[in-house]
């Protein structure tokens, strides 16, 4: 064997040496990729809270204005899925013949109960909602869900009356009845 | 006495040729065999859970996992190896979680508190996954003393929802990946 045979091999060697060794240095080793499923749950609410329990009315008979004797706010809380569009909340009775009573045969109807949401005009419980009994209620409001308030509130001041000018005839007593807020989203 | 002296000089010549024999052994070629061990390189990485749930409260930053998982990360390396770094991951930043309706909990509201410390929001480019979308819950130095070890990363999960007060009510689903790699 030559001297330059010799050294053709022994440098063909180095060069490959430096090339493994460049290889082995340029590869870092992973492990697999290990997974963890997450699974968290947003869950949808709607509630009406309200700033009193109670509204007291001093009647005159055959008046069209008894005030009651506060205002209270309902304040109507959402969290909604996506797929919801409006968000509505109403006063209902659950009879529209009897929205008070003095218990011995007397009522005063919805019809001549009336509300004022929020300062408009007072309207009559004399719409069928989708709580209560038919003709015995009135939507407060009704809300447009958008991308921006999937997560909102409103609140609706109610002022309350009674009008006795088509029930003349109703008899002294204490008229009792029980109005309820209750919101929808749909 | 010329026969004595035959049987003298005969004796001589035999033991001559005696104490030749004995200096000239004879040896076998020496045969090798070759040995070539290989202690394979060796980096893996396994969960004690698959899976965590979340039940989650509306613009709350707290929002912890239902579960612990503990990462156990071990190694054998090969000379020239000088840090194992374990790492946590998304597929993307925007969208860590998500309804599949269009609403997502980005990556950096994900948090991780790795084996008791502060948490940490998975917002940093690491080896694995997109950018912004990971952090590294380990380095470790490799020196002739550890090439063959392991460690255990324990991992507690936060989601916070306090700069997502939008987020609509939905089930959110993703995948968080773990992940080892020794360097160089």
């Amino acid at each position: 064997m030559s001297l330059r045979t010799q050294i053709v091999r022994v440098a063909a060697f180095c060069a490959l040496f430096l090339i493994a060794a460049a290889d082995l240095s340029a590869q870092v080793r992973n492990s697999a990729a290990q997974p963890i499923a997450l699974n968290a749950v947003l869950s949808d609410s709607v509630s009406v809270n309200l700033s009193a329990n109670a509204v007291n009315f001093s009647l005159t008979p055959g008046n069209a204005n008894n005030p009651g004797s506060t205002a209270i706010t309902a304040t109507t809380t959402w969290l909604l899925k996506p797929n919801i569009g409006f968000v509505s909340t109403y006063a209902f009775f659950s009879s529209s013949a009897s929205a008070l009573s003095d218990g011995v045969g007397d009522n005063i109807p919805s019809a001549d109960f009336q509300i004022s949401d929020n300062g408009a005009a007072l309207k009559a419980l004399n719409t069928t909602v989708p709580f209560g009994g038919a003709n015995a209620g009135l939507r407060l409001s009704s809300t447009l869900i958008l991308g921006n308030n999937k997560k909102g509130s409103h609140n609706d001041v109610m002022t309350f009356n009674i009008n006795l000018s088509t029930i003349p005839s109703l008899p002294p007593n204490t008229y009792t009845g029980i109005l309820t807020i209750q919101a929808q989203a749909f | 006495m010329k026969s004595t002296s035959l049987r003298i000089a005969a004796i001589l010549l035999a033991m001559a040729t005696a104490s030749t024999m004995s200096a000239a052994q004879l040896n076998s070629g020496a045969q090798t065999i070759a040995l070539n061990a290989k202690l394979t390189e060796s980096l893996t990485l396994t969960l004690s859970a698959n899976a965590v749930n979340f039940t989650l409260a509306a613009g709350s930053a707290a929002n912890a996992g239902s579960t612990n998982v503990t990462a156990t990360t071990a190694w054998v390396l090969q000379p020239g190896r000088t840090a194992v770094g374990v790492y946590a991951y998304f597929a993307s930043s925007a969208a860590a979680l998500t309804d599949g309706a269009g609403d997502n909990i980005p990556s950096a509201d994900f948090y991780i508190a790795d084996n008791g410390g502060a948490s940490t929001a998975l917002t940093s480019t690491v080896a694995f996954g997109p950018a912004n979308a990971g952090m590294q819950l380990a380095n470790v130095p490799i020196t002739g003393a550890n090439k063959n070890a392991s460690r255990t990363d324990t991992m507690a999960f936060n989601i916070n929802l306090s700069t997502l007060g939008q987020l609509p009510a939905n089930t959110y689903t993703g995948t968080l990946n773990i992940q080892a790699q020794a360097t160089p």
